[in-house]
């Protein structure tokens, strides 16, 4: 049998295990947009743990993670860095998000300000910005299935293929489990790729320069500058500190308001176990380091590897290693890409139903008839997404730039969400709507951004003034309301 | 009704100190990372556990982000039984 049927009978194996978790999950949850969206508010921890880690253990970390390291160096440090902050927040907010949450009944993002802040026009207005951050993310990961099949069949399977294959199975199993097939088989898919970084981690550097700490010792001689931050950018030029720094702060603040992680706040069991979660996140981050490694050990033995997101395919199929090994690997990236791409893929559908079409359409729309248009949302945005991502070339580097400097546009609203009850509706909108704004303007406009600072930071410094400014200015909300939610 | 409101009103005082105590740590964390801080463990030598000596230091502030979170849990667990208190800082 040739080397590739193998891989790509490996690879077949786990996508079959994959949606078989997936279908028999969904058994566990009831029927309504409860339990379809937030999995009746009864996940433990285990499977919390994982929903969140292997979310973010997506495509990008797995094959852009090395490829940062491998082009950028210590660039790469960045992602480690902001993990291990960005959730942090939610061990402050997440158990009032959660009791909310219970008690009104939300289990979308947008559902708690809008009810919060009384405005429907807040919540279409998170759904978009929740929709501009999705679709460049979904498709990035769709497009990295594809390759993940085109490289195991050495091109025999296009990526328009590969990309179907692997997604028609998530949306199967998104399709009829929701939440818990998300969760069940990304509890399975992250202990998976756990074991395959380190595996792939320590093997690497061992197998081309006999360790760790000999790879090292070997780039401290030949290209010491790959070894501190800032480290390089993106075309080989030493990098800023003004871009390191802000792109930690802004990924660091965006992080913990990705709507489908928030999603999974209301998922949680109990406190208890959502605090847990928090706790324990860091240790997920942990298994970045390794990854890490493998981007640097192709830096010195393999020069030159363009794109270098294909680092490491590249050293794989350059090995020599048995069939399995490397139909193992492809397994692993596959479920980086599904992972986050079932989670994206579930709580987009969610959101355009229950925040921008409910909200401003059909208030009055029952549950079942919105598990029933949820379930639709999602085939409609993963037909779009796959379209995007393989019948066109429209450049999606704009939306991925956008995609953190919105998010973090909605950080002061949780902050006063919570703290401050003097905060108004009308101030709230203007602060969101000015700060994406300035998003907006200064990523079209690189040369505004003085010393490379993230545009999303510029886009918190028009943010913050106006909400506060403007909230002062209009009329304060009923006191009785806010006090539902903000601090006693 | 207008200013800032950090802290529940049943707060003890030693729960207070502990909460801005864990706050100012993870601002530490961050600064620790990004410039100007990061400069000062931003070295190649000597390599750590095979590491890089920056990337060390960045693993090191992972593992004490998750110690100081562990801890604070533990705590709030001793405090109040079982079940944590209704509302945080």
């Amino acid at each position: 049998m040739p080397a590739w049927v193998v891989v790509l009978l490996v690879t077949l194996g786990y996508l079959a295990l994959s949606l078989a978790v997936g279908l028999f999950s969904g058994r566990r949850a009831s029927s309504g947009t409860e339990g379809y969206v937030a999995g009746d508010r009864n996940l433990g921890f285990l499977v919390m743990y994982f929903v969140m880690g292997a979310s973010i253990f997506s495509a990008f970390a797995f094959l852009g993670g090395p490829g940062w390291a491998y082009s950028r160096g210590a660039a790469a440090f960045y992602i480690l860095a902001y993990g291990t902050i960005g959730l942090v927040p939610w061990y402050f907010f997440g158990p009032r998000v959660a009791r909310l949450g219970r008690k009104y009944g939300y289990v979308t993002q947008a559902e708690l300000f809008a009810h919060r802040f009384e405005s429907k026009a807040l919540s279409a207005v998170l759904a978009l910005i929740a929709l501009v951050a999705f679709i460049p993310y979904l498709v990035l990961q769709i497009k990295g299935a594809g390759y993940v099949f085109n490289i195991v069949t050495e091109g025999r399977m296009p990526v328009w293929a590969g990309a179907a294959l692997a997604y028609a199975v998530v949306l199967v199993y998104v399709f009829k489990s929701g939440v818990m097939g998300v969760a069940w088989t990304n509890t399975f898919q992250g202990i998976f790729m756990m074991v395959l970084a380190w595996g792939l981690g320590l093997y690497l550097p061992w197998k081309l320069f006999g360790g760790v700490g000999k790879m090292f010792q070997a780039l401290a001689e030949e290209v010491p500058e790959m070894l501190t931050a800032p480290g390089l950018g993106s075309s080989g030029e030493p990098w800023s500190w003004g871009a390191y720094s802000s792109a930690i702060a802004i990924s660091a603040l965006g992080f913990s308001l990705w709507p489908h992680y928030f999603m999974k706040i209301y998922t949680a069991r109990d406190i208890r176990t959502l605090k847990k979660t928090v706790v324990f996140y860091p240790t997920f981050q942990i298994f970045l380091i390794p990854i890490l490694f493998i981007g640097f050990s192709g830096i010195l033995r393999f020069p030159d590897v363009v794109p270098a997101d294909a680092i490491l395919p590249t050293i794989l199929m350059g090995l020599d290693l048995p069939a399995v090994v490397i139909g193992l690997f492809c397994a692993g990236a596959l479920a980086a890409s599904m992972s986050t791409g079932d989670a994206i893929l579930h709580a987009a559908g969610s959101v355009v139903i229950r925040d921008f079409y409910r909200v401003l359409f059909r208030p009055e729309m029952s549950d079942a008839a919105q598990t029933f248009w949820i379930r639709a949302m999602v085939l409609v945005i993963g037909a779009v997404s796959y379209y995007l991502a393989v019948a066109t070339d429209v450049s999606l580097v704009l939306l991925l730039l956008l995609s953190y400097g919105f998010l973090a546009q909605i950080f002061p609203v949780i902050v006063t969400t919570f703290f401050w009850p003097r905060a108004t509706p009308q101030g709230v909108l203007a602060g969101l709507g000015a700060g994406c704004a300035v998003t907006i303007l200064f990523n079209l406009m690189p040369s505004l951004q003085w010393q490379g600072i993230h545009p999303g930071i510029w886009g918190l410094l028009v943010n913050v003034p106006v909400q506060v400014v403007v909230s002062l200015l209009t009329p304060a909300m009923d006191e009785n309301h806010v006090n539902k939610f903000v601090v006693q | 009704m207008r200013g800032l409101r950090f802290f529940g009103s049943h707060l003890t005082r030693t729960q207070r100190r502990v909460y801005g105590a864990v706050l100012v740590f993870y601002l530490f964390a961050f600064a620790a990372m990004v410039w100007p801080l990061m400069t000062l463990f931003n070295r190649v030598r000597p390599l750590v556990l095979g590491m890089p000596f920056s990337l060390f230091f960045i693993a090191c502030v992972v593992v004490a982000s998750f110690l100081v979170q562990l801890s604070l849990f533990r705590w709030e667990q001793r405090q109040q039984g079982p079940e944590p208190p209704e509302d945080e800082s």
